[in-house]
């Protein structure tokens, strides 16, 4: 392995709680962590660190589990375990909470703008995943709630380019989901993993997807093209490649690099990994080695990772022991 | 003459046997017996309680249908198409059949369709 991963810069974001997931806004100017402590709070470049710029600590009641921006930059939404999500609008350096979603029974475990950015995705412990519509008014309005699943769902994320929405659960299972006529519904499960799927993401084409899961294994899916290729009949996803033995406990958190085609992973050993793909193997097979990997990327679980979306190498990452880790990843091809 | 005496102990031997034997067929009838009252009580109170969920949520949206059914604005136009998605969903769901596949699958679009529709309204 000559490539490498390097710490920049290691703070602590949530004191004395856990920092469950970080976020860059689109041009990357910003971070958003979001914590065990309730708060959610936007980090700015100050020379070479990063410093605190907002602290937003009334939106919720209990734990805010994700965060995330909208395609334009100006909201931000962040998904609480006090069964709501808040919609917050940039004005300069502050934000005012919008609006509140409510409806999901108990706690929000993630939130996701479309890239259209008039669609917005929630999934909750109550098995079901809603999407919201939101108008030239900022109304948000709830269009579909799917009860694909049978257990917790843990994440969920858009397609890149289509109106396709993916989400995995505590029941082992990725669920994809299309509209039809005005409403979702799930029209594929990605069967596989033999435990709890805790992140997704798709990759820069969109033409795979790769999840992590509580087995210590990745998988990558594909979809393929039913025989006969008949009009409206649902391409099937097939598990093209499975990573193990790279992960000596559960993943956390995977994200696909839209500039680089890297995938890096978080995972429940402390350690942060970046997998490189082969360029040489075939497409419906898909190969990857493991690139870079910081055992101890952090002295407790890693619940989060993520590519900066315009630098190259640029690897944020967040702890159960409340620090963010900003890292240089680079390949020495 | 050896024959008779054993027929006669044979008798008393087996005997233990024999009243296990019946014992077991009486009390095997009785079971399903009973077996049948209580399963017909548990189907009927289950049945019971899902017809109830769905004539509730049958009775909202049609109240509410009623309530908007008139008004113009593109706010109750949209609340009126969330409902009219509510009522065709039970419309279709097979009443009298305890025995249908897709019951259970069925019943959780329909619980679904109420919470966004509850939500929206």
């Amino acid at each position: 392995m000559n490539d490498t991963l390097a710490l920049l810069q290691k703070f602590n974001a949530h004191p004395d709680s856990r920092c469950w997931y970080v976020a860059w806004n689109p041009k990357g100017t910003l971070l958003a962590s979001c914590g065990g402590d309730r708060t959610i709070r936007i980090w700015g470049r100050e020379g070479d660190s990063w410093e605190c710029k907002t602290v937003l600590q009334d939106g919720h009641q209990r734990t805010v589990r994700k965060v995330a921006w909208s395609p334009c930059g100006n909201y931000l939404a962040s998904a609480s375990f006090d069964a709501k999500t808040c919609i917050w609008k940039k004005k300069n350096d502050d934000f005012e909470c919008l609006t509140v979603l409510e409806g999901h029974e108990n706690e929000v475990k993630c939130v996701a703008w479309a890239p259209s950015g008039n669609l917005l995705a929630t999934c909750s412990r109550d098995k079901s995943v809603w999407i919201w519509e939101v108008d030239e008014e900022n109304e948000y309005e709830c269009v579909s709630v799917v009860n694909s699943h049978t257990q917790d769902v843990k994440h969920v994320v858009w397609h890149p380019t289509q109106e396709l929405l993916a989400s995995c659960s505590y029941d082992n299972n990725v669920c994809v989901y299309k509209e039809e006529d005005d409403d979702w519904e799930c029209r594929a499960t990605l069967e596989g993993h033999t435990s709890t799927v805790w992140g997704l993401t798709f990759d820069p084409s969109g033409q795979r997807l790769a999840s992590c899961s509580d087995d210590c294994t990745v998988k990558i899916w594909k979809e393929c093209q039913p025989e006969g290729g008949q009009e409206g009949t649902d391409a099937a996803w097939k598990c093209v490649c499975t990573l193990s033995g790279f992960h000596g406990r559960t993943v956390y958190d995977i994200a696909w690099c839209p500039l680089t085609g890297a995938l890096a992973t978080a995972c429940g050993d402390d350690g942060v990994r970046v997998f490189k793909e082969d360029e040489t193997a075939d497409p419906d097979q898909p190969a990857f080695s493991l690139s870079a990997h910081v055992p101890k990327a952090h002295t407790q679980d890693v619940n989060c990772i993520a590519w900066h979306p315009k630098e190259a190498g640029l690897l944020v990452s967040c702890s159960d022991n409340g620090e963010i880790a900003v890292w240089n990843y680079q390949s020495g091809v | 003459m050896a024959h008779k005496s054993e027929d006669l102990f044979d008798c008393i031997l087996m005997a233990d046997d024999r009243f296990h034997v019946e014992g077991y067929r009486e009390g095997f009838d009785e079971g399903t017996r009973q077996g049948m009252i209580d399963g017909r009580k548990h189907g009927a109170s289950h049945g019971a309680k899902l017809s109830m969920e769905v004539s509730f949520y049958y009775g909202f949206g049609i109240t509410w249908k009623c309530l908007l059914q008139n008004n113009t604005d593109v706010k109750a136009r949209k609340r009126l198409k969330v409902l009219e998605s509510l009522l065709g969903l039970i419309q279709k769901f097979p009443h009298e059949e305890p025995q249908y596949e897709y019951l259970q699958e069925d019943m959780e679009k329909v619980r679904a369709k109420f919470r966004q529709t509850s939500v929206i309204m």
